[in-house]
């Protein structure tokens, strides 16, 4: 309740009703009336086939719900379904020739290199509908001020091409979709602390006021050709926990503070760990929790809604790797507990 | 010892073949931006899409900078070479472990443990262009390329991180004739034999200094290579392409066979041979310059059995070729190629016939291609200047260059998820 309250005085009585009327139409399979806990938004459509041998994780997805639940942090009540995410809501994000292209698979081969995937309709429909999840979280987010999806954080997605595991840009499509129309638009902190840059992401939100793109990122990771994100922070190798989450304490407030945001994206990548395969930092599995902890209670102390996707994370071992990726629903249904939410 | 440096270099080579695909990448790749915006991909994009691409054609790859680039890469076990630096002065002498992730079969993900480690060093005086590990003891013997002499070390053991220069071994000839190679006795007995040309090599014995064996021939071919193929038979490859074949045991002439007739002036050559009990199984293959390969029986290493034209691009050189690799593959059909290049090239060698053709590579490690640093002034080009199989693992190899970078990798064999199932022939 306490969120709640606070959207409403922040707002200006013109958005009330585009509140309102954002609450009416979640893009959801299902929808939790009932007031059942943190909100998780998962699809067992997140997944989708791979050639043998593929080194994608897909196999993290479905994972990550089920360890939660196993281990009795959230209960299946509190699973949201997204819908998948239709053409025009991709739209607002990407080329038109793009999407026709990638919906219909006529993608050459060079793209799909970059990729790292071969296309198939399975890839597309994944893809839509982690989309269609981060979109949902962050809806959920503006009602209940905390949600989480299983899956998201593709940024390396492009207007017009694909990059580095990533097709859509789902916290691109999620900022320009609950951004609005209407002035003054809904301002939206993207908060990226992956490994790698948040690329597509910067790119995307260049030139737009409304969007604020935060990235902390190790430099000599992936990509090598960076964006120009509204803040880069870009560390050096081997950075270990107290350092990093001291980087983030020194920006996340300052930037609440002048940036005001209305809504905040957060991809809590897990690939700073000392054990991922790609990112070449030293965080352990208390550092991240430590990390999403703040970045979380940060926001809900202030009142600002915030959706969190879990985001990128390689690793052979999918069960420690799933493992790893909850950390952030756990530390966010330590949050939902502690405000009484 | 610091992580490695991602700024690339852009070539200027003449293409060949498979350099066409890696040309057109780097030229041709165009972006839109929201707005129709076109930008030219650079270097840094060259090196993204490798990365992406190598996540799919690597099994394992193991980066590691060296403060001072190597010329040598040793095993002295199943997980630890001998690297060490070749500058006019002081040059140190690094035993490094590989990553324990490499050897994580089962686990990888549970293997946090995947640096190169420093577990020996010391210092040599001069540069060191060969280096050799005498088996089943903890020494080496380097050459510094200075005169016929040897230096002799002791790699230290678990009480010691220190590489300890503890003697010499004297060579044939006072003056210095060219690097000497270095070839160790496979059995347990501390025997080198060395020499830089044909007519210096000698079998000397490490504890006493004293020479068990010399070559008797009044040719003096300055040798691309000397190594032992049995206990006591040895094969010694001339840069003139030329091959000698001895046993220490007896005082006869050595087996002579000249390189394969081929149609350009003389060119350097460089030879490699499988060891093995019996001589039947051991082949040798040799490479001239231009990328004109032949195998053979060492019974009769004249008799050319398989050739093919290598698809490798030769730079024009001023400076010694003292830093072209070729090797037989210990446990696959396969040979690798560095130097000739800016890749390791891994070629099939199951498939060439006795006629020659042309020979595409199996796979071309670009790792340091892509990991040298941007290509200015005072710049250095990332030329590969070694590489060794791993012993055991069918596929490890480890690569260095000349901007420092040391790479430990395990390849994909793409051509065998390709395969037809069998019978279906």
């Amino acid at each position: 309740m306490i969120c709640m309250k606070k959207i409403f005085f922040k707002s200006s009585p013109l958005n009330v009703g585009r509140v309102f009327g954002a609450c009416r139409c979640f893009h959801a399979e299902t929808v939790r009336r009932e007031r059942s806990g943190l909100p998780i938004v998962h699809h067992g459509g997140y997944v989708c086939d791979l050639p043998p041998g593929h080194r994608f994780p897909m196999g993290k997805f479905p994972r990550v719900l089920r360890c939660l639940i196993n281990d009795q942090v959230i209960t299946d009540k509190q699973v949201w379904v997204p819908e998948i995410a239709s053409k025009d809501l991709l739209s607002c994000v990407h080329t038109d020739e793009y999407l026709t292209n990638f919906i219909h698979g006529r993608v050459n081969e060079q793209d799909q290199k970059r990729t790292g995937f071969s296309w198939s309709e399975g890839l597309v429909s994944r893809c839509r509908y982690e989309t269609g999840g981060t979109v949902l979280a962050a809806q959920v987010a503006l009602q209940r001020g905390l949600a989480c999806s299983t899956a998201g954080g593709t940024h390396h997605a492009f207007p017009g091409y694909g990059s580095g595991f990533c097709l859509i840009n789902d916290l691109a499509v999620a900022a320009k979709y609950l951004m609005g129309n209407s002035s003054p638009k809904r301002k939206v902190l993207i908060v990226d602390l992956d490994v790698h840059q948040g690329d597509g992401t910067a790119f995307i939100f260049k030139e737009e006021p409304s969007v604020f793109t935060f990235s902390v990122h190790c430099g000599k990771n992936f990509p090598l050709r960076k964006q120009q994100s509204d803040l880069d922070v870009s560390v050096e190798d081997g950075l270990e926990d107290e350092e990093y989450l001291s980087i983030v304490e020194a920006h996340l407030p300052w930037l609440l503070e002048t940036f005001r945001p209305d809504l905040v994206l957060y991809d809590a990548g897990v690939d700073p760990h000392q054990e991922d395969e790609l990112g070449r930092l030293r965080l352990t599995d208390r550092g991240l929790y430590k990390r999403d902890l703040y970045v979380m209670k940060t926001m809900v102390s202030r009142g600002v809604p915030v959706a969190a996707v879990i985001g990128g994370g390689y690793s052979r071992d999918i069960d420690k790797l799933a493992l790893r990726h909850s950390i952030v629903h756990r530390a966010a249904t330590q949050v939902w507990r502690e405000f009484g939410m | 010892m610091k992580r490695d440096d991602w700024s690339g270099v852009s070539g200027e080579d003449r293409v060949s073949q498979s350099e066409a695909r890696w040309e057109k990448l780097k030229h041709n790749r165009l972006r839109c931006g929201i707005d129709g915006e076109m930008e030219e991909a650079n270097v840094e994009d060259i090196l993204d899409d490798w990365f992406i691409e190598s996540l799919k054609t690597y099994k394992d790859l193991h980066v590691y900078q060296l403060e001072h680039p190597t010329q040598v890469i040793e095993w002295t076990s199943g997980k630890t070479v001998c690297v060490a630096g070749y500058g006019s002065s002081k040059n140190e002498v690094l035993e490094l472990r590989l990553p324990l992730k490499l050897f994580a079969n089962e686990n990888k993900g549970l293997c946090a443990e995947r640096d190169f480690k420093v577990v020996h060093g010391g210092f040599a005086d001069g540069p060191v262009r060969c280096l050799r590990h005498v088996p089943g003891t903890r020494c080496i013997v380097t050459s510094d390329g200075l005169s016929s002499n040897l230096q002799v070390w002791d790699l230290g053991g678990d009480d010691s991180d220190v590489i300890r220069r503890t003697g010499s071994v004297k060579g044939r000839t006072t003056a210095s004739e060219g690097v000497s190679r270095i070839a160790a006795r496979p059995s347990s007995r501390p025997h080198i034999l060395h020499g830089a040309l044909s007519g210096d090599i000698q079998l000397t014995e490490l504890t006493s200094g004293k020479t068990l064996y010399k070559l008797e021939t009044d040719s003096a071919d300055p040798l691309s290579s000397l190594q032992f193929v049995g206990d006591s038979v040895f094969l010694a490859g001339c840069r003139n392409g030329n091959i000698y074949v001895a046993d220490t045991r007896t005082s006869s002439a050595p087996q002579l066979s000249p390189p394969p007739a081929s149609s350009g002036e003389s060119e350097p050559w460089w030879t490699d041979a499988s060891a093995g009990p019996d001589p039947s199984s051991c082949r040798v293959i040799r490479l001239s310059l231009s990328g004109e390969a032949a195998v053979s029986d060492l019974r009769n290493p004249g008799a050319i059995v398989s050739r093919a034209r290598l698809d490798v691009q030769t730079h024009c050189r001023c400076s010694s070729t003292d830093d072209v690799g070729l090797s037989l593959a210990p446990a696959l059909d396969c040979i690798a190629v560095s130097g000739l290049g800016r890749a390791v090239q891994i070629y099939d060698t199951s498939v060439w016939r006795p006629e020659p053709q042309d020979a595409l590579p199996l796979f071309e490690h670009r790792g340091h291609e892509v990991s040298s640093r941007q290509s200015d002034e005072g710049s250095v080009p990332a030329l590969v200047t070694s590489h060794v199989w791993h012993p055991d693992r069918p596929r490890t190899l480890l690569s260095a260059a000349a901007d420092g970078s040391v790479h430990v990798w395990d390849w994909v064999d793409r051509s065998a998820a390709d395969a037809p199932a069998p019978g279906a022939k």
